[in-house]
């Protein structure tokens, strides 16, 4: 029980310090000039991990799509369910889950060292706001990012698919593709960029946050850095079926 | 990308290393127990907060397009088999990567920056069997635990969705939750995540054993494990997923 | 102008300032002395409003930080500078980014060249000449704090702050400082409010000494008269450093300090 509440006071905490954020954000704007190079800097450093991981999450799609569909004859709709499954849901996940766990344990450990080396209390003594200063271009680079990355990932994820399909299962090609296209609409990129901004949102400023209340020494940042990554992952998880109630649910 | 080859070298020799300690005596089985139980119960709450939505979405996306072909009652399979061989090892290994792994990488980070390892090693106790032959152990162990968790809470997802907010009927649900499944089904989550389990502890105690740089060489410790866990089990995924599933007949 | 009225701190259960009334006098040096934990730094930062008191009020140039907004913090703020305890640099940036940050960010209508010319001089002042482009991260102890002292100093504050100067530095390093600070002192000739633990440097650099000890302020005076108190707390923790002194004349003559 004293867990539950635990989490709750966390969960208070973290909208207390969202609050001050947004005041913080409404009041000193962020820092000139720094919030593009931040994208591209998240952007680049998270992209190789991303293309590897997206690759291999539509080879599996293909795998697994292929051996669930088989006994019913179906093994040709593989492209059908990869691309319904990848776009829809898998890619946007992906994505953030691969920020996460570059860019987010990234943020929170920075933050986290800068913390117990007493630099945001420089910070703040040379009258600078460390919220706008170091949260906000991390937080619109990370959000310009992601919608980019998704768009990536589901590329990646189904190119990687049709290889394993045609080439390991045997699959036709032509097949594949035009299941593929026709199951995707264009309105589903614009949900996946959706999603993919909403995570990143949730990434950055649970990241932030834990940065910010690191503890003292190096197992506080570890500690920091540890919760950032889990806690970010889980909630955007746990967000999505939201999202994809509120996006899909009932669209049909 | 010689570094890279060094590192892979290096980390075979730190897992060789683990290897031949593991099978010596004296194996500290308190401290194996009180990882694994410190592992499983920061992971659990994680693990079933992710498998328990992505239950309830594939219910969601299955339920809009079964229902168009009117094959509602085809649902709870699909959700069983794609809970049981693909998203609930994948998951559970990812969070154990992430939860786990980074904890691990963490606790033994910050053991190397206040010299505490080396005290143990002073002390004329191993290091690396006390501290480290535990957590992969433990991880090793958890992990298909874990995984079974996530299985229950991902088609208890689905089944709540498809039951409760879309109206589908809990009987059916269950009934034909085994129709395709058979039994490689549940032991290749079983021996995936095993694997996976022992590849993430290697990862985090070979990062977290190896930190320097102070307090930012604990946070890049944690980084380079949790990246590192992600890519390598991805990646077994994909060789394990084709050996054991490739050859699945219907 | 700068003055703590009754202030009252604890964290949890313990209760580290009690009761402290404190008015540092203007354009002078005043340390304030005392064993580890018994609330210096937490004094520091709440003269800078980095915590707010539990009860009590902090008066900076009138205004009082203990309940000031952030908007008037900063404005108060504006007119210190401070010096953390390892220097607390900016390791993404050079020597030169650190020290010209605070104009930056207060002072946009400088020019590029303006501000470097102003952090050269500060260099040259805290005497480390020509490392403008070097990178922090390979800057040893005594550097780090000579830079943030330079960072502390370039917006020509009415204040600074030094929070343990001479912590983890060799003898000779914090001689070195301790010496910096007295010339700093001598050329700023602005408000100097020093932590230390260091007894013997802050005898030679400090005109008032405030002594705490259980939370309570056990001493404040002129530094000859603290030397010669006859208070057992401060007597016993001078001893701990000097060996036997008779008067600040005595401890003057002790071998390094000249």
């Amino acid at each position: 029980m004293n867990a539950v509440f635990a989490g709750l006071a966390g969960v208070g905490r973290y909208g207390l310090w969202v609050r001050d954020f947004c005041r913080a954000l409404a009041a000193h704007g962020p820092p000139q000039g720094q919030t593009l190079a931040e994208a591209f800097r998240i952007g680049i450093k998270s992209l190789p991990i991303l293309l590897i991981i997206a690759a291999f999450v539509g080879t599996n799609l293909a795998l697994q799509g292929y051996n669930a569909f088989k006994p019913l004859g179906g093994q040709r709709l593989v492209g059908m369910f990869v691309s319904l499954a990848g776009v829809r849901e898998l890619a946007p996940i992906i994505a953030a889950a691969m920020i996460s766990a570059k860019a987010g344990t990234e943020m929170a450990s920075q933050i986290g060292v800068m913390k117990i080396r007493e630099q945001v209390d420089a910070l703040e003594v040379m009258a600078v706001n460390p919220l706008a200063y170091l949260v906000a271009p991390r937080l619109i680079g990370i959000m310009l990012v992601l919608p980019a990355l998704t768009i990536i990932a589901i590329f990646v994820m189904l190119s990687s698919a049709y290889l394993v399909s045609v080439h390991q299962l045997g699959l036709a090609g032509h097949e594949f593709i035009q299941f593929a296209s026709e199951s995707i609409e264009p309105i589903d990129f614009v949900y996946g960029a959706f999603k993919a901004m909403f995570f990143g949102l949730i990434i950055c400023t649970i990241s932030c946050y834990f940065g910010f209340n690191c503890g003292k020494g190096p197992a506080g940042v570890g500690q920091a850095t540890n919760r950032a990554v889990v806690t970010s992952s889980v909630v955007c998880i746990a967000l999505n079926y939201f999202l994809s109630e509120m996006l899909y649910g009932g669209a049909l | 990308m010689l570094a890279k080859l060094a590192t892979i070298g290096r980390f075979g020799l730190f897992a060789g290393g683990i290897a031949r300690r593991a099978a010596q005596r004296p194996v500290f089985y308190r401290e194996v127990v009180a990882q694994l139980w410190t592992t499983s119960i920061r992971c659990v709450l994680p693990v079933v907060a992710v498998t328990f939505p992505f239950g309830m979405v594939m219910a969601l996306q299955g339920l809009e397009i079964f229902r168009i072909f009117g094959a509602e009652r085809m649902l709870s399979s699909l959700i069983s088999i794609a809970t049981l061989r693909e998203l609930s090892p994948v998951l559970a290994s990812v969070l154990v990567a992430a939860q786990g792994g980074s904890s691990c990488a963490a606790s033994l980070g910050a053991m190397r920056i206040k010299e505490e390892l080396d005290a143990t090693e002073v002390m004329a106790i191993d290091s690396i069997k006390y501290h480290v032959v535990p957590r992969v152990i433990a991880m090793t162990i958890a992990c298909p635990l874990l995984n079974i968790a996530g299985s229950i809470a991902g088609v208890g997802g689905g089944y709540f969705t498809a039951v409760y907010l879309k109206g589908e009927s809990g009987g059916i649900f269950l009934a034909e939750l085994w129709a395709f499944m058979g039994p490689m089904d549940v032991y290749g989550g079983i021996i995936k995540t095993t694997l996976f389990g022992l590849t993430i502890g290697l990862i985090s105690c070979y990062h977290g054993f190896r930190a320097t740089g102070g307090a930012a060489g604990v946070g890049k410790a944690v980084n380079d494990t949790v990246v590192h866990g992600i890519v390598a089990f991805i990646t077994l995924n994909y060789f394990l997923t084709s050996a054991l599933f490739g050859a699945v007949a219907p | 102008m700068i003055e703590l009225r009754n202030v009252y701190k604890s964290f949890g259960e313990n209760t580290i300032l009690r009761d402290i009334s404190l008015k540092i006098p203007p354009g002078q040096t005043t340390a304030i002395i005392g064993p580890s934990g018994t609330g210096k730094s937490v004094t520091l930062k709440h003269i800078v409003g980095l915590l707010r008191p539990d009860e009590g009020q902090v008066l900076c140039f009138g205004t009082d930080m203990a309940t000031a907004n952030e908007a008037d913090l900063y404005k108060v703020r504006r007119r210190f500078g401070m010096l953390f305890q390892d220097g607390a640099l900016f390791d993404s940036l050079t020597v030169g980014a650190n020290i010209s940050f605070p104009l930056v960010h207060h002072a946009p209508e400088m020019s590029e060249e303006e501000r470097r010319a102003k952090v050269e001089e500060k260099l040259s002042l805290v005497g480390l000449p020509g490392i403008y482009d070097r990178p922090t991260s390979g800057l040893s102890g005594g550097q780090r704090k000579r830079v943030g002292l330079g960072r502390a100093i370039v917006t020509e504050p009415e204040v600074i702050l030094f929070d343990e100067p001479n912590s983890g530095l060799d003898p000779i390093t914090s001689d070195a400082i301790d010496a910096l600070i007295s010339e700093m002192k001598e050329a700023l000739g602005i408000t100097f409010i020093v932590i230390s633990h260091d007894i013997v440097g802050t005898i030679n650099v400090a005109d008032h000494i405030a002594m705490l000890y259980g939370g309570n302020l056990v001493a404040f005076k002129p530094t000859e008269e603290f030397v010669r108190l006859d208070i057992p707390i401060v007597r016993q923790f001078l001893k701990r450093n000097l060996i036997l002194p008779e008067g600040p004349d005595e401890v003057a003559r002790l071998p390094g300090l000249e």
